[in-house]
């Protein structure tokens, strides 16, 4: 029997970066498939593609044997593509009813809306599908859970024939993933297919049938989920080749402890993270979307509040409240979104570097001394090899590695010995790559201590004196730099104590009704 | 009948709840015009007559209908600055077409009324075709529609005294046997068709839906862009509406007038519960929010409240009502 | 949560209230009694001269043993807020009305209101088209500008060239101001040259800016003539700012500014009319229309040229207000 979706050959760039190339999959009927990668192995790529929202550069698509073309959303709605995005796509001031038949309510003379009609529409749907919702009800109103369904219940009122769902349970607990589940199973059943993009192992046992792994943008395998283990498949995931084999410098283990940071917790997210920072060593920050490491970093410098805990800096205890704070006390945070939060970019790179000490270095009596200024910014063009015609230049004309660079050089000038990068090459070409690690490791030389937040593992395994893994917003291992691979750290990184009692019987938590874990199951695959 | 049938499902009833509460708020609304006028009763005797009134509601015809039009702006998300002198350009219009070109009184009225929706289709085109931020395209509007009407009246009112019937339009009773005035009747005529229009049609869902998340009304395949247009240029109808409304009472199109009626008509919006961000709000609100600053000023003038202290009484009503609406969020 | 929400509404009901309640102490306590109340609905309320006018209409009330309230739109553009004045001083039920119409017509139906009632109605600062005001007490804003182009003319010798700089071009004030002016000019000065006018809508700034572009395209001016206080301070400072000394400034209406720049020198002389006197005129003519008197058809308060050597004139002094 021929597929219901095939995908085949795909590519696609954008400026700079290769997304896609060579992507193929394809979807049965009444199948539930998983699709996994890491974060930004193309994944949203691929479902931008099938949405209508970018098109191919090359390849081809196949529904029910024939080519498929879509052009904007609303065209794959109608050809029976519907996606649930990770954000919802809802009105929350709007009912439930409303939401679901956005664009195609029932009328009367053609302007005006006949809601009795709307309101049993969607009674039927909602009926039909057995979920447990109130059409009058407001959305805005409703727990994430039931805001998913909603989302389901429109994507299925389109007779959808594949269902795409993006990280559907990222919000959701056990119970409310167990109904979800169900749910899928009754659906699928009519013979329509599914794509279920989930970073969660077990969930992905529990629920697909076969598993197909995107590896940087290209076909990695695809494996039948219940005869494989879940190694199997982070092995798949990870598995490519490392460019090069260069490992972290100057790893010692004697180096003196310069920030303690005990039990931050924050409302929203983070349990009780506890880590050192040495003096002169690059800490990396590992962990799946999501997991809390960002906001380990904005708690930290007091971005965002935290409900609990302690940072001790060269023995003494501190209190951060805002990043002036921070900054005071010699911790830089520089941010994933340079161009939001790091720089000015319609400010010349002089500019930029002496923003943050523009008062205390290079001002008297509230007039800037653009003399010290710009022979302090021309000494960090320098040392820190940015490439820029002057130093006159806009911030926005440079390339992201120098950018970046620019944003280094405006912490170095207020003297920051902590350095926290969040995805230091995020949006940097492959050859800068190597440039700002490079830097890392001469700023590591010259007694900076280094928090290094990165979602490329290749990043981390490369750069890292020590690795710091996060899950749901707890650290769930600390490893040093030899015991840290790939499979150790997508170990540590898929923990899920709140769910999962053996996961928190294996980090010691005690969750709950948690005492029949089973250590045959043990995944010891992080303690080599 | 789906309402009846809600509770028994399995469902948090949550379709209840929120009507409830949504029904609620507005009481609270009304109730504080009540509580204002019972106070004012009380303080003035002058105050509980038929005739004062009467004046309350018609004075607050002008802001009235432009609030009601700017309401289906707000609620979609954006924002409209250009309806005060919008208004008084269609006033001005008004007297080009029934007093210079003397046409007669059911084509003048009409021409002068879609005069305002012109003015609000380039607002729209310029706020979704070439996407300019709605306070900046409609501040230029504001400028533009303020100028025109000096140069087409040549800076002088132009007075409807010839023109049979106009004035009535306004100050006439139309209705037997008591002094109305026909333009309040006008008001709330205006006032159900909005009200209908923004619950019962298409046009009102969309308008809610993009004031509530434009990215996902667009995913849903709406057109947006050509939505938007529609709620600007139906909105700019009530800026016509009212030209027509200010320049029969006044029987006079006065060219430099309207600078300021904006806000005015936005306070009232705001007062009447609907959320600058948009998504939210509704007819009734608003027409309870232009009320209550009729009240307001009517009331403290009777009580012959110096004028400096009016203004700030007036400021502090508006703060509590957006602060109380902000109460009101944060429980959701 | 609930309680909260009814809390904030009432936090909010008592803050009105208690300054409603200090607002009015003074109004509704003086209240009370018998004396004649008259309700004055004016063209403004802001600005010193209205200011000067309630000031004059209250010092008169006190004397005389009456009431009055004075209100009046923030600008002279809002017609409709004044209908709206107009109705609720109505409503109030006054012995008598003090009203200077923006738009005489449309404030006919209102008037004839006040008629029918037997409220006798007062005009006052400019005529309104209509036989009910028992008597109009005003200026004649045409004589005076004429009388501000004469001197204008006097000191520029019958010739040169002279600009405008105007606060209105709608309201009645305005208009005339710059017809009395300018129809003076074409009439008995044919050496002067008079530039079309230019419209600051009687602000400081704006008015600086027009007369700094009028300087810069015109090198060869001789005079300006400012028809309103506001004007009249925008171009002392225009000229100021364009470095220019040999311009021969008129003005209108008085005020701080205006009296210190005649004094040093800056400015050659203003026309004022007598806000304070039409005030009191105001309110003397609204009680003798309530004891029956007959009134004239009009009351000229009358205006004065003042310049450096008259301005301590304890007549003029009586009329300027600072």
């Amino acid at each position: 029997m021929e597929p219901l979706l095939e995908v085949e050959g795909v590519s696609k760039s954008f400026p700079g970066v290769r997304a896609l190339s060579d992507m193929r999959l394809d979807l049965r009927h009444g199948e539930v498939l998983a699709l996994v990668g890491e974060n930004g192995a193309g994944k949203s790529t691929l479902m931008k593609l099938l949405s209508g929202i970018h098109s191919a550069d090359a390849g081809r698509f196949r529904l029910e044997g024939r080519p498929l073309e879509v052009t904007g959303p609303a065209e794959a709605l109608e050809l029976g593509i519907s996606i649930i995005h990770q954000e919802f796509n809802l009105m929350p001031h709007l009912t439930v009813a409303q939401n679901i038949f956005i664009g195609r309510e029932p009328r009367r003379w053609r302007l005006l809306l006949d809601e009795r009609a709307l309101n049993a529409k969607a009674a039927e749907l909602i009926e039909r599908l057995g979920l447990p919702l109130d059409p009058g009800a407001v959305v805005g109103d409703l727990t994430v859970a039931n805001q998913q369904m909603v989302e389901i219940a429109k994507a299925l009122s389109y007779d959808a024939k594949v269902l795409i769902m993006d990280e559907p349970t990222a919000a959701l607990n056990d119970v409310e993933v167990a109904t979800l589940h169900e749910l899928i199973r009754r659906f699928v059943g009519t013979g329509m297919g599914v794509i279920y993009i989930s970073h969660r192992m077990e969930e992905i046992k529990a629920i697909a049938d076969r598993v197909t792994v995107i590896r940087d943008g290209e076909y990695a395998g695809t494996l039948d989920s219940h005869a494989t283990t879940t190694r199997e498949i982070i092995s798949l995931m990870v598995g490519r080749t490392i460019a090069g084999d260069a490992r972290p410098e100057g790893v010692r283990d004697d180096r003196p402890v310069l920030l303690e940071v005990r039990g931050l917790s924050t409302k929203s997210l983070l349990k009780d993270v506890s880590f050192d920072l040495r003096q002169g060593e690059i800490l990396g920050f590992a962990g799946l979307m999501g997991a809390g490491r960002t906001e380990v970093a904005r708690a930290l410098v007091g971005a965002d509040r935290s409900d609990g805990g302690t940072v001790t800096l060269r023995g003494t205890p501190v209190r951060i409240g805002n990043p002036a704070d921070a900054v005071r006390h010699g911790i830089g945070y520089l941010s994933e979104d340079r161009k939001r939060f790091g720089l000015l970019l319609d400010q010349s790179v002089k500019a930029n570097i002496s923003l943050a000490s523009l008062r205390e270095r290079f001002a008297t009596a509230g007039f800037v001394r653009d003399k010290a200024a710009r022979a302090r910014a021309g000494e960090y063009v320098g040392t820190l090899r940015i490439k820029t015609p002057t130093l006159e230049q806009q911030a926005k004309n440079l390339s992201g590695g120098n950018q970046q660079k620019v944003v280094v050089a405006k912490w170095l000038v207020k003297d920051c010995d902590v350095l926290i990068f969040d995805e230091p090459t995020r949006g940097i070409d492959v050859g800068a790559k190597e440039e700002i690690y490079q830097l890392l490791n001469e700023l590591a030389g010259q007694g900076k201590s280094i928090i290094m937040i990165s979602s490329e593992l290749p990043e981390i395994l490369r750069m890292s004196h020590r690795v710091v893994v996060m899950s749901e917003g707890r650290v769930t291992r600390v490893l040093e730099s030899d015991e840290a691979t790939q499979e150790s750290i997508m170990h540590f990184a898929t923990l899920r104590p709140d769910e999962n009692p053996e996961d928190a019987a294996e980090l010691g938590i005690d969750a709950g009704p948690a005492g029949s874990a089973s250590p045959e199951q043990a995944r010891k695959a992080g303690r080599s | 009948m789906t309402l009846l049938e809600a509770p028994a499902r399995e469902s948090t009833g949550g379709g209840l709840a929120s009507a409830a509460r949504n029904r609620l708020q507005q009481l609270l609304a009304f109730a504080s015009l009540i509580v204002i006028c019972g106070f004012f009763s009380v303080a003035s005797r002058y105050f509980f007559t038929y005739g004062n009134f009467t004046a309350i509601l018609f004075s607050t015809v002008v802001i009235g209908t432009l609030a009601i039009g700017t309401t289906f702006v707000i609620i979609s998300g954006g924002i409209d600055l250009s309806i005060g002198t919008g208004m008084a350009l269609c006033a001005v219009m008004s007297g080009v077409f029934l007093v210079d070109l003397g046409l007669p009184l059911a084509l003048g009225v009409p021409a002068a009324i879609l005069f305002g929706g012109l003015i609000g289709l380039v607002n729209g085109i310029n706020v979704s075709v070439f996407k300019i931020p709605p306070f900046i395209a409609t501040l230029a509007m504001m400028l533009v529609a303020g100028g025109l009407a000096l140069v087409l009246s040549d800076s002088a009112p132009i007075y409807f005294t010839d023109v049979e019937g106009y004035v009535e339009l306004s100050t006439g009773s139309l209705l037997p046997g008591v002094e109305f005035p026909n333009a309040v009747l006008v008001l709330l005529g205006a006032a159900l068709v909005a009200g209908v229009l923004l619950t019962k049609t298409v046009l009102g869902r969309y308008t809610y839906s993009m004031g509530s998340n434009e990215e996902a009304t667009a995913l849903s395949g709406i057109n947006v862009r050509k939505w938007k247009i529609a709620i600007y240029a139906f909105a700019g109808l009530f800026i016509g509406l009212a030209g027509v409304m200010i320049s029969a009472r006044l029987g006079s199109a006065q060219p430099a007038t309207g600078m300021g009626y904006e806000l005015q008509a936005i306070a009232a919006v705001v007062i009447g519960g609907t959320s600058l961000s948009g998504g939210k709000g509704s007819i009734v609100g608003t027409l309870i929010g232009a009320l209550i600053i009729s009240v307001l000023n009517n009331g403290l003038q009777i009580m012959s409240i110096p004028q400096e202290w009016q203004n700030v009484i007036l400021g502090c009503v508006i703060l509590v009502a957006v602060y109380a609406d902000m109460l009101r969020k944060k429980e959701t | 949560m609930k309680a909260r929400k009814i809390g904030a509404a009432l936090a909010g009901a008592a803050v009105a209230l208690t300054l409603a309640a200090c607002g009015s102490g003074d109004a509704s306590g003086s209240g009370g009694g018998e004396e004649p109340y008259i309700a004055i609905v004016s063209k403004g309320f802001q600005h010193q001269f209205w200011q000067a006018v309630k000031k004059g209409a209250e010092q008169e009330a006190q004397k005389r043993g009456a009431r009055i309230t004075f209100v009046g739109p923030a600008t002279e553009q809002e017609v409709e807020e004044q209908m709206n004045m107009l109705t609720n001083a109505l409503a109030k039920q006054p012995d008598a009305i003090g009203f200077a119409a923006l738009d005489s017509r449309a404030a006919a139906p209102l008037l004839n209101q006040a008629q029918s009632s037997d409220i006798p109605v007062i005009a006052f600062d400019s005529g309104v088209e209509s036989d009910i005001p028992a008597t109009t007490v005003a200026t004649d804003n045409k004589a005076a500008a004429a009388e501000a182009a004469k001197q204008l003319s006097e000191r520029l010798g019958g010739e040169g060239k002279v600009a405008l700089v105007v606060h209105d071009q709608t309201s009645l004030s305005g208009t005339d101001r710059r017809d009395g002016f300018v129809e003076w000019m074409k009439e008995n000065a044919p050496g002067i040259t008079v530039l079309d006018p230019q419209y600051g809508g009687g602000d400081q700034l704006e008015s600086t800016n027009i007369t700094k572009s009028i300087l810069s395209a015109n090198p060869d001016l001789d005079g300006i003539y400012a028809s309103n206080e506001g004007s009249a301070i925008g171009v002392i400072k225009g000229v100021q700012e364009a470095g220019r000394d040999d311009v021969t400034i008129v003005g209108f209406d008085s005020g701080t500014a205006q009296i210190e720049a005649i004094k040093d020198g800056r400015m050659a002389g203003a026309v004022t009319q007598n806000p304070i006197g039409m005030g009191e005129q105001l309110v003397d003519a609204a009680l003798k229309a309530l004891d029956g008197q007959q009134l004239p058809k009009a009351i000229d308060t009358s205006f004065y040229w003042y310049d450096k050597d008259n301005i301590d004139d304890p007549k003029i002094r009586e009329v300027l207000y600072e």
